[in-house]
């Protein structure tokens, strides 16, 4: 029997409550608790990246982070990034230049790209590829993930 | 044939400490308040988490009653530079040491292990603390906070007055996954003494990858160049003992002598310092082939600054 | 610019970058996978499995695990004395009752009301073991006396209650055995000037979909199944599945929800969807099923390893004369599709240049080791590793270039080889040449080998190997087929039903274009329905690369009598003869003149609201012009074949063993490019599929236990460290495919390993004949501190 603990905290720019136990991570919440699928469990052990959010504008895998620890954030998933222009320069890059194959990594990498450009405004591809380094992909090799972000890149300033 | 019957069931008696064992779960925001609740006892500490999590999966981690969130913590926050040390506070995140100029310029060798740090998500949440708190031999800051003479600061309430005490990092590693910091004990910052005029270090950390690797070797060399010999040498290693380690004999056989000439020497002389085991990593002979190669390579280098 | 195209009128849509109709909704998040679904009332089922390598199951208590508040079914397989066996074999119960003979075996199932109650409950379960002899290897396996993984009958109580054998036990490990011959292979070695042997280990990797395994699974109220499965061969599941459940396969319906992956793993049936379904049944809730990434590791299908004995020769003019190959399969504990990998692998020894006599020998060997199924290249990057090493070998002997002794020996279109393959359209040589000159092969090839001791310690090279596979289907089953169905409604909109799957390769998109290019319509026209097998018309499945091929076939016949019937609809209308007629840019036009006649769309509104009042509906089904083997492995398999070159640069630095992919340069014979982004997206994806095979991906197996199950150290290719990837196209213009365009899924995968292995001799002198290529097996290599695999005496 887990003890309960009540959280709140900022999610996507709306507050909200959620109700969560010391072992469950912030993705188990988002996902089961919050029904929000956008962000995908892939590993659980922060290898893989699919699991990316951003935290206080800091990109984490919330896989590996306590639901608890949310309380008194700033939380934003995918689906968060719906009409920021940022990200929607860089999703209609990663559809032009063929970067989603089955997809199930692109959340993930869409949100670590988002953060990644706030940072740094015209990466090169080789800041590009150190920037996803943590988000692994099994169908596109890579190539033209990196293009898309560079292209998008390109397109915001 | 005789058989031979085995069960899977688990001695019932067994205290339950995964993470169903937590009771009470603590935010605390001040240093006084986290060392109250240290000194009551049967706290587990959760700092980024990035250790914690995958543990607590995987039933490796030990919970106590009372799971503790330092992260709220301001005074833990923070890199102070002193007169002759730098601070970083135990929530310093590996980002933070890679986004400074300071730490880049002055501690070369710390700024290279936060770029080889398994990935900007990780980066972003792991902290300096937690790091050097879970003690893995082959910890990716440890070794060059060894070649830098780094010294730990723990805090802790024995009645009213915050108590603390200062260790060298050096002596702080007990084994794998274990340090002296008593249970009452809060690592509050690691102190990193400004390196002599002329210091230049390097570290290297064996993969196929810049990052997301665990290291199968990771050397830390430091030292001050004078002419064509080295003086004030610090040599580390990670994921080749117990515990991230200095090597003094090979430190002595290269203190104050001609390059060129003590290289061997000083290659021989860490084939003695290191311990490595073989695991589904490396072989311990591949991992000292690799510290033979390498650490002559880096020397090599070193020597033509 | 790398992005896409517009193309909003006349231009052709084939050949152009277009991008991927779902790549919208997955950029954002909203895509639901089959972990996204969520039924009412559901409940979550976990799988128990075995604590032992090989071992009696004494007894299961589950009596706590189902005392458990929230838990509503524990099964073992006594709770199912009607599931019957599975896999390609059908050697094996999804719940196994009597024995475990791996680790992943499925010992008990439990549903509960969350996920986390359901892993509690896993841990009250109590299973008594009786260990039994670990078979860890092939080569114990085949010992005499060797303990037998499955000497015991499979015994299950029949519709009768009395016991029935489903599967035979064996005398001995041997699982199947595999035997081709062509030519006369004594007259092959006589005729040899030079003989070259080697022994190869093709290790253990693993598919590593990003999504997981996931199942849902519900009956309705009159006893109809529903599936949400990741299935690559819905139809054929759906019949298995009724097999196995005792129903009318038409009560059955699976929905195949967008797919996290595919690459081969969901070819075969797992117990886990058959025990969801069981659970579905026992509790009448729905029941979802997911993995862990661990369970992904340790209970998936892994690519086929296999230990490969080859000899082979050439005469001094550098004519191939033979190849003679024996393998041993090691078959892990029960038999999926990676036994039969064979069927691939004796078409590259026999066919991969042109080779007179051949003799092709494979054993597989039951092990306690976990088992392989199909993946990507399916045994072809196994034999080519073999064929492309000995390529090099045999150039070096007889003094000759490499790239002119390939050239030498490749076949040309026209050719048909002892095994009966139509080589109708074949870009080999021109993909040879291609590759070699966009690479600057042979210049690199010699002044790497110049370079071999000048004392530095890094190193280049280069290395060229190639592929042959099935580029148009592969016969294997009674029908290789699709069908289509399209309607086009009153506002020219095209609803274009297909068999094929979507499994993240771009399928949809091809199969629109291909519409949209005899319709004469926009692709924002097209809405494509593939996922649920109670609407869409029967298709084999996505293998063998077949989709563009034999899907695009059956959407072109589709669409081409849509438009038979709409330039029939026009010709009456405006008095004309059918063929004077074209549809293009929306509208019925005049062939000669261009002269726009009516829009399409009113078109149909005249035909519809008339009284004709027809709608425009079309079916096609296409059978691909190919056969079925005979029992001697003899038949044209495939309407057509594909062939690719790839070259790779790499870097070895000898003091640690790194080896960097520095560049990847390919020519592959697609026949015609369809969709130029889709395609490139294919071929760089399978080339880092290739390079991990080669260099990095390890999936470690020691007794029986799968030692890396997670991807700390299990370690895939990530972003900084691919290669340049230069790809060149060879349009043949195949006679039968689709606009000209040939398979090609596979095929990038196919070589890369291989041209590794030839890249590393170039650099260093030193060949290796095993794989993985990690730095410490590469480094033991360059200190002569490793041995070559040993063949195992007693297959």
């Amino acid at each position: 029997m887990s003890v309960s603990i009540d959280i709140s905290f900022k999610l996507n720019g709306v507050n909200v409550r959620a109700k969560v136990t010391p072992g469950m991570s912030a993705l188990e919440m988002l996902r089961d608790e919050l029904q929000l699928t956008g962000t995908k469990y892939g590993c659980g052990e922060g290898e893989c990246g699919a699991c990316t959010i951003t935290v206080d504008g800091q990109s984490l895998t919330s896989c590996l982070l306590f639901a608890a620890d949310c309380d008194g954030r700033e939380i934003i998933t995918i689906e968060g990034l719906a009409t920021d222009a940022r990200a929607e320069a860089l999703k209609k890059s990663f559809v032009n230049c063929g970067a989603v194959q089955c997809g199930f990594c692109t959340p993930g990498i869409v949100v670590q790209a988002w953060h990644m450009l706030g940072k740094t405004q015209h990466p090169t591809p080789d800041q590009i590829r150190r920037g996803i380094e943590g988000n692994l992909c099994r169908c596109t090799g890579y190539k033209k993930i990196v293009e898309a972000i560079a292209d998008a890149g390109a397109l915001l300033s | 044939m005789d058989a031979k019957v085995t069960t899977t069931e688990r001695p019932p008696a067994a205290p339950v400490s995964d993470i169903t064992a937590v009771e009470t779960y603590v935010a605390p925001r001040s240093l006084a308040e986290a060392l109250e609740l240290l000194r009551a006892g049967d706290v587990t500490i959760l700092a980024g988490g990035t250790d914690l999590m995958p543990q607590s999966k995987t039933g490796k981690a030990r919970f106590q009653r009372v799971l503790m969130n330092i992260q709220r913590m301001d005074e833990l926050r923070g890199i102070t530079e002193e007169k002759n040390f730098v601070r970083f506070g135990a929530l310093t995140t590996i980002t933070e040491l890679l986004d400074s100029a300071m730490v880049k310029s002055r501690f070369r060798a710390l700024w290279e292990s936060a770029d080889h740090f398994a990935s900007d998500q990780l980066r972003n949440a792991a902290t300096i603390g937690g790091n050097i708190c879970n003690a893995s031999p082959a910890g990716d800051t440890l070794v060059p906070l060894l070649v830098f003479n780094a010294r730990v600061m723990l805090a802790s309430k024995k009645d009213a007055a915050v108590a603390t005490r200062t260790l060298p990092l050096a002596e702080f590693f007990v084994g794998p996954g274990r340090t002296h910091r008593q249970p009452s004990e809060l690592l509050t910052a690691v102190e990193v003494p400004l390196p002599p005029n002329g210091f230049v270090s390097e570290y290297f950390k064996f993969g196929t990858r810049p990052a997301l690797d665990i290291s199968t070797i990771a050397i830390g060399l430091g030292a001050v160049r004078s002419g064509d010999r080295l003086t004030d040498v610090r040599v580390a290693f990670g994921a080749l003992a117990p515990t991230p380690i200095r090597a003094p004999k090979t430190e002595a056989a290269l203190n104050g002598k001609p390059l060129v000439d003590a290289i061997e020497a000083a290659l021989a002389a860490a084939e003695l310092e290191i311990n490595p085991i073989s695991d589904i990593r490396a072989s311990a002979w591949y991992r000292r082939e690799l510290v033979h190669n390498v650490l002559r390579r880096m020397l090599d280098r070193v020597g033509k600054y | 610019m790398a992005g896409a195209e517009e193309t909003k009128t006349n231009d052709s849509l084939i050949g152009k970058r277009i991008p991927k109709m779902d790549a919208p909704e997955k950029a954002s998040g909203k895509t639901r996978y089959v972990h996204d679904i969520n039924l009412p009332g559901q409940l979550h089922a976990k799988i128990l499995r075995s604590s032992q390598v090989h071992a009696k199951i004494v007894s299961i208590d589950t009596s706590a695990a189902r005392a458990l508040p929230g838990v509503h079914a524990v099964i073992t397989g006594a709770d199912v004395p009607w599931q019957r066996p599975i896999g390609v074999a059908k050697d094996h119960l999804p719940l196994k009752t009597d024995r475990v003979r791996s680790p992943r075996d499925e010992i008990a199932a439990v549903a509960a009301e969350s996920e986390e109650i359901a892993a509690a409950a896993l841990k009250l379960i109590k299973v008594v073991y009786e260990p039994l002899p670990i078979v860890a290897t092939a080569e114990e396996s085949l010992k005499p006396g060797a303990t037998l993984v499955h000497g015991d009958d499979l015994i299950v109580p029949g519709p009768d209650g009395k016991p029935q054998v489903v599967h035979k036990g064996s005398k001995d490990n041997v699982a199947m055995t595999f035997d081709y011959g062509q030519g006369d292979i004594a007259k092959g070695e006589a005729d040899s000037d030079t003989v070259v042997e080697d022994v190869f280990w093709l290790h253990y990797v693993t598919h590593c979909c990003m999504g997981v395994s996931g199942v849902l699974a519900e009956f309705d109220a009159q006893e109809n199944l529903l599936l949400y499965s990741n299935t690559q061969v819905p139809f054929l599941h759906k019949r298995e599945f009724a097999e196995l459940m005792g129903m009318d396969p038409g009560r059955i319906r699976i929905i195949q929800p967008p797919i996290g992956g595919g690459f081969g793993s969901k070819l075969d049936i797992y117990p886990f969807e058959p025990i969801a379904i069981y659970l579905a049944k026992i509790t009448r809730r729905p029941i979802k099923l997911v993995f862990t990434r661990e369970e992904e590791f340790a209970a998936s299908p892994t690519r086929q390893p296999v230990l490969l004995k080859m000899r082979s020769g050439c005469n001094k003019d550098g004519k191939l004369t033979f190849r003679d190959v024996e393998t041993v399969h090691d078959n892990g504990a029960y038999t999926s599709w990676g036994a039969t990998t064979p069927f691939v692998m004796m078409q590259t020894i026999s066919s991969l240049y042109r080779v007179p006599n051949c003799r092709y020998r494979t054993r597989a060997i039951y092990t306690n080791n976990p088992y392989a199924g199909s993946f990507r290249g399916y045994g072809n990057l196994q034999a080519t590793f073999a064929v492309e090493a000995h390529m090099d070998k045999l150039a070096e002997a007889i003094g000759k270039d490499p790239l002119e002794f390939r050239l030498d020996n490749a076949q040309e279109p026209g050719e048909v080889t002892p095994q009966g393959m139509h080589f109708k359209s074949c870009g080999f040589k021109d993909c040879l040449k291609t590759a070699a000159e966009h690479s600057d092969y042979q210049e690199k090839f010699r002044t790497s080998i110049s370079k071999w001791n000048n004392g530095n310690p890094i190193k280049r090279g280069v290395g060229m190997a190639s592929m042959l596979h099935v580029g148009g289907g592969a016969k294997i089953y009674p029908s290789d087929g699709c069908g289509t169905i399209i309607k086009i409604d009153d506002f020219a909109h095209v609803t274009l039903i297909t068999g094929a799957s979507e499994i993240g390769q771009g399928s949809e998109t091809v199969l629109a274009q291909l519409a949209c290019e005899e319709l004469g319509l926009p692709l924002s026209a097209v809405t494509v329905v593939n996922s649920d097998t109670d609407i869409k018309p029967w298709d084999v499945g996505v293998h063998a690369s077949r989709t563009t091929f034999i899907a695009g076939n059956s959407a072109i016949g589709a669409a081409r009598k849509a438009k038979t019937k709409i330039l029939a609809a026009a010709a009456a209308k405006f008095n004309v003869e059918p063929d004077t007629l074209n549809l293009r840019a929306g509208c019925v036009i005049e062939k000669a003149s261009g002269k726009k006649l009516i829009e399409i769309d009113k078109l149909i509104r005249s035909l519809h609201f008339s009284d004709k009042a027809e709608l425009v509906m079309t079916t096609h089904y296409y059978e691909p012009p190919s056969q079925k083997q005979d029992k001697e492995f003899r038949g044209d398999v495939s309407a057509a074949y594909a062939w690719a070159t790839q070259v790779v640069e790499i870097e070895v630095d000898t003091d640690t063993g790194i080896v960097k992919v520095l560049k990847v340069t390919g020519a592959h014979d697609v026949g015609r490019v369809i969709n130029r982004l889709g395609i490139e997206g294919q071929i760089e994806g399978g080339v880092v599929m290739g390079q991990g095979y080669a260099l990095t991906e390890n999936l470690i197996v020691e007794n029986g236990i799968v030692r890396n199950p997670n991807f700390r150290d299990y370690k895939l290719v990530t972003a900084p460290e691919i290669p340049e990837i230069d790809i060149s196209f060879i349009e043949t213009m195949d006679g039968e495919g689709p606009q000209g365009a040939k398979g090609v899924g596979e095929a990038p995968a196919i070589c890369v390993a291989a041209a590794v292995a030839n890249a590393i001799y170039n650099a260093t002198g030193v060949r290796i004949t095993a794989l993985p290529f990690t730095p410490e097996n590469v480094y033991r290599a360059l200190r002569s501190n490793s041995q070559p695999p040993t063949w195992i005496a007693a297959a």
